[in-house]
């Protein structure tokens, strides 16, 4: 298909999902993708000849604006773009669009953009998970075979659970941050979304690598493109104890003992494990993620950048107050408050401190199960499927539960991805696969093993 | 209850946020339940000196000191909600003086 | 009632990079506002920080020219608070784990001679940009062209007793810092700032008074009158019964004086923590002992050196060295032959002078050298020999052939002397006589008539001997 065809197609996709108000763009248009036809014709195909790709909008990209999801940058066109999206364009990408997401990454669900939520692509009255939920949904309703979201607390790997479709969080530092506004610092992932592990896995060896204006990135090269495996054998995957409590959702249930008797049958040898500080990693990560995002949402001051100023303010810190205040939604304002908080003079030890500690020790957890002989761990990826639009919203607490089974594999930074088993009750199935720091390839051979001898779209039950 | 109304106030207060009285209830129960969630860490010993971790490099790379800047787009002014000959400007009380 | 003053001092030096502290802009003086300016350190959405290792070796060079411990492994800290001028709302800086720590300087206090002032720490952070409050009417303007600027900021120990120790505190970091290549601590270009705390307690009290901060003071002579007038408003205060309240005082260069800050004092609360953005600072052992070993002669050890490698006084050294240009210039004429006392007196003077003027050496050190060499062997006299000097600074040019041309050569032709010698000696036949009658202090006056009817040129050394051989006759 010529560049040109492509941007067609894709087009034509967008304007459906507009019309169903799937909700999970915020910025295309027909001329950009005319614009990136003319571009991509001049410059020849690269390796990913004309692959549309969405980016959700929290990573900066020059001609298509970049806001967040938040009223705090509503507007605001990026001067510079992600090392990611630039490495994109230069290997023949098509950027097909911006994608919707809960305001600056802060959420599960994508009910908190301030441009209204998302549908979930097979279910309008659920969510698509989030905080990456545009991106998800686009790639689950077919529009384009690939998007970059991000992760802080599992926000790509979620949303790929409950859209149906594969997400893959690199080893932190595998792929460069620069251009990936900044939430959680020390948890952020450029991650991707794919159709099927091969779109994923392409995706990610053009983007990895080292990259000198990110000095937490790893001083390595790009991902290779990932060859499934002809079978398991030799290979020995842990099953943590911890993520198969005895209340988890049947359907989900079902769903990991199908995927599991299949790995068994590929000749894997399945192997019980621990990591006993499981059931503090979400108290962790919501001690760690709000406080760096305290500081890193301070530069939202309306000085350089920002809405347009309203009159008649008697001083900079009415500036602050009023931009800030009526900028960021309820749920951003509320993580930017508790962050302050646990850095605060007087509780800094109690809640940071303890949790930079608590989260040493859940990175052990892993080390040491992987030490002990595991090649990779295996997990539902989330507790239950896509829950109902509103289910989640009035308690912060109950939200944040949702990251129960891919916030822990953030915190310890290592590789996980989530590729659909099965359905339940219509509802894709998550299962998820983390390998130790460092050998995303070897989880991306394994999930495109798996993917080929699985049927996503089966009931498990 | 281990964060209070007052708290509430200091907080907004250093993070620069305009809290409305109308939802100040609200929020302070909002946020008094996830200080309470996150605090389960208290159950936890101080064990030892484990020391913190954090992904990525174990040592800071260096640039070299040459004049490099990355280029902008767009201008400065082109971005800014107010600009004068140059400058960003900002409001200011007359009458104050900043350090 | 005697009051004790216990001064401390925290100064910010910009290192000598040319490029920022974590972006590659420029660091740049005077360009129009806003244009030394790049995504990263203005702030902007997705922007990362990249450390510059020069700052990092400046940095080190400082500590290890302060004598401190360089830490292996230091950690960049966020300092967040919000301030129109500090784009990130928070400043890259460090906290718990800085570069360097317990260091010292040797000043001269005028009080107390010799002194050893302990320097609690070395730090290397980011600038904030400028605020510019009186640009227009009702608005702050806002250059973030400074923005990312790397600095040191070096605390001392509250060691400095008096604002005079203080000063000296200063003109002696500086020069160090200058020697060392970290900085060349230019308080007009702002590329030196400082911070004084100053407390007063009464002799013998265990513990320090409250202290108050003072800032934007623009010199060192300033400090110290900065601190003066502090010192002198604290024990009025506590005299009549008062406390001192913990504040922070802006110096008014018109009035001498500071005052309180009238904007609203918050007190910060800085919320530090490790900058997820930057991992650790490691700086390898064999590295850092190359920096050591690559420092400069220190001004100390140049001191010391030029006292005993050529027998100058003190106070020579001293001034010498309060240049390495001065002192090398000096060395470079001794190396070419100049007796090193008289190579110290004239870079002491004229060639100091047209330092100070230039900023460099118009007369270079071989024709200084020469010049010397004229009044050495008599050519010229010391006067004559200044004038020739100053006709090199302004119109270039060879000494002898200057000296011939302004006609300051010394004539020491004896028959040119015995000409005048003989004219004075007519022309003073009262003076003569009473010579000869054993007034023999009126040789100066003959001396000094001579040289008057010889327009100066007579060899002051020639005249005597002919003198005395006439009036013997």
């Amino acid at each position: 298909m010529s560049v040109r065809a492509i941007a067609a197609r894709t087009g034509e996709l967008l304007r459906a999902a507009d019309a169903r108000g799937l909700n999970a763009v915020l910025h295309w248009s027909e001329a950009h993708l005319e614009f990136e036809a003319a571009r991509l014709e001049g410059q020849g195909p690269g390796p990913l000849a004309g692959m549309p790709i969405a980016i959700k909008d929290n990573i900066a990209t020059l001609d298509l604006p970049t806001t967040c999801g938040s009223r705090i940058l509503e507007g605001y066109v990026s001067p510079f773009e992600a090392t990611a999206v630039r490495r994109l364009r230069e290997a023949g990408a098509l950027i097909a669009a911006k994608t919707n997401l809960d305001e600056f990454a802060m959420g599960s669900s994508t009910e908190h953009s301030a441009f209204g939520r998302v549908l979930h692509p097979m279910d309008p009255t659920r969510v698509p998970g989030g905080s990456s939920g545009g991106s998800g949904a686009l790639v689950g309703a077919g529009v384009v075979p690939a998007a970059l979201g991000s992760e802080t607390g599992g926000s790509v790997r979620q949303p790929a659970s409950f859209c149906g479709v594969v997400g893959v969080k690199p080893s932190y530092g595998r792929v460069s941050r620069y251009g990936l506004v900044a939430f959680g610092s020390s948890l952020d992932c450029i991650s991707v979304f794919g159709q099927t592990v091969q779109d994923a896995s392409r995706v990610l060896a053009t983007i990895s690598g080292h990259d000198p204006l990110d000095a937490t990135s790893l001083a390595r090269p790009p991902m290779a493109v990932a060859a499934p495996r002809a079978d398991l054998r030799g290979l020995r995957i842990g099953l943590p104890r911890e993520y198969f409590p005895a209340d988890l959702d049947a359907g989900v249930r079902a769903g990991m003992e199908r995927t599991i008797a299949v790995m068994r049958d590929l000749g894997a040898t399945i192997v019980d494990v621990s990591l006993p500080h499981t059931q503090y990693a979400v108290p962790t990560y919501y001690i760690i993620a709000p406080a760096e995002a305290s500081a890193n949402l301070a530069r939202y001051d309306g000085v350089r950048f920002g809405p347009t100023r309203p009159e008649g303010l008697p001083d900079v810190g009415a500036l602050y107050r009023t931009t800030r205040g009526r900028g960021f939604g309820p749920e951003v304002r509320r993580r930017i408050l508790i962050g302050t908080y646990v850095l605060s003079a007087g509780y800094y030890e109690a809640y940071y401190g303890k949790a930079q500690r608590m989260r040493a020790r859940i990175a052990d957890d892993f080390r040491q199960a992987f030490a002990a002989g595991v090649d990779l761990l295996f997990t539902p990826t989330t507790p239950t499927t896509a829950f109902k639009a509103g289910e989640k919203t009035e308690d912060p607490v109950q939200m944040y539960l949702a990251d129960i089974f891919v916030c822990s594999v953030s915190l310890a930074g290592l590789p996980g991805l989530s590729i659909p088993v099965g359905r339940s009750e219509g509802l894709p199935v998550g299962g998820q696969l983390i390998a130790p720091y460092g050998e995303d390839e070897r989880m991306l051979e394994v999930a495109g093993t798996l993917e080929g001898r699985l049927d996503a779209t089966a009931e498990v039950r | 209850m281990r964060i209070g109304r007052d708290d509430v106030l200091k907080i907004a207060r250093l993070a620069e946020l305009a809290v409305d009285e109308a939802d100040l209830p609200k929020l302070v129960e909002q946020l008094d339940g996830i200080v309470a969630y996150v605090a389960q860490l208290d159950a936890v010993p101080a064990e030892g000196d484990i020391a913190p971790f954090v992904p990525g490099p174990e040592s800071v790379a260096w640039r070299a000191d040459e004049v490099r800047p990355q280029s902008l787009a767009l201008p400065p002014g082109a971005m800014a909600p107010a600009f004068r000959n140059g400058f960003f400007v900002v409001p200011r009380r007359t009458g104050m003086d900043e350090a | 009632m005697t009051w004790e003053t216990v001064i401390g001092l925290e100064v910010h030096v910009q290192l000598g990079t040319r490029s920022k502290m974590f972006c590659g802009c420029a660091t740049s003086f005077g360009e129009d506002p806003n244009t030394n300016v790049c995504p990263v350190c203005l702030g902007l959405p997705g922007a990362l920080p990249v450390p510059n290792g020069e700052a990092i070796r400046l940095g080190v060079r400082g500590a290890l020219a302060l004598e401190c411990t360089v830490h292996p492994v230091s950690v960049f800290a966020r300092k967040n608070y919000f301030y129109p001028d500090l784009p990130k709302g928070y400043q890259i800086s460090q906290y718990d784990k800085p570069l360097a720590t317990r260091g010292r300087l040797r000043i001269d206090s005028p009080e107390r001679g010799q002194l050893e002032v302990g320097i609690t720490r070395l730090h290397l952070e980011e600038d904030a940009g400028k605020s510019l409050h009186d640009r227009f009417p009702g608005l702050t303007a806002v250059d973030l062209n400074r923005a990312g600027v790397p600095l040191a900021e070096i605390v001392s120990e509250p060691d400095l007793r008096s604002p005079g120790e203080a000063r000296a505190y200063l003109t002696t970091l500086k020069q160090l810092l200058v020697y060392a290549g970290v900085s060349d601590c230019s308080m007009e270009k702002g590329h030196l700032r400082v911070d004084a705390n100053l407390s007063v307690r009464r002799v013998g009290a265990p513990a320090f008074g409250t202290k108050t901060e003072v800032k934007n003071v623009n010199s060192f002579a300033n400090v110290e009158r900065a601190l003066e007038s502090e010192r002198a408003r604290q024990i009025a205060v506590l005299e009549s019964g008062g406390t001192v309240q913990q504040v922070t005082m802006l110096f008014d260069a018109a009035t001498g004086e500071a005052r309180p800050m009238r904007s609203k004092e918050q007190s910060h609360d800085y919320r530090y923590f490790p900058d997820p953005d930057l991992p650790p600072l490691v700086l390898r052992a064999e590295w850092v002992e190359d920096e050591r070993r690559r420092l400069p002669e220190l001004p100390e050890a140049k001191r010391a050196r030029l006292v005993a490698q050529y027998g100058l006084p003190t106070y020579d050294a001293g001034v010498l060295s309060s240049e390495v240009a001065l002192a090398d210039f000096f060395e470079e004429l001794v190396a070419a032959g100049s007796e090193p006392k008289a190579a110290s007196n004239w870079v002491m003077g004229d060639v100091m002078t047209s330092y100070n003027q230039t900023g460099g050496f118009p007369v270079s050190a071989a024709v200084t050298g020469a010049v010397i060499g004229l009044v050495k062997d008599g050519t010229v006299s010391l006067q004559a020999a200044k004038k020739v000097y100053a006709e090199l600074v302004t119109s270039g040019g060879t000494p002898r052939e200057v000296a011939e041309r302004l006609g300051l050569i010394q004539v020491r032709d004896e028959s040119a002397l015995e000409r005048w010698v003989d004219a004075v000696m007519a022309a003073s036949p009262g003076e003569v006589e009473r010579y000869r009658n054993g007034e023999t202090k009126l040789l100066g006056f003959l001396v000094g008539q001579v040289m008057k009817a010889s327009q100066g040129k007579a060899d002051p050394k020639g005249v005597q001997p002919v003198l005395l051989r006439r009036l013997s006759q």
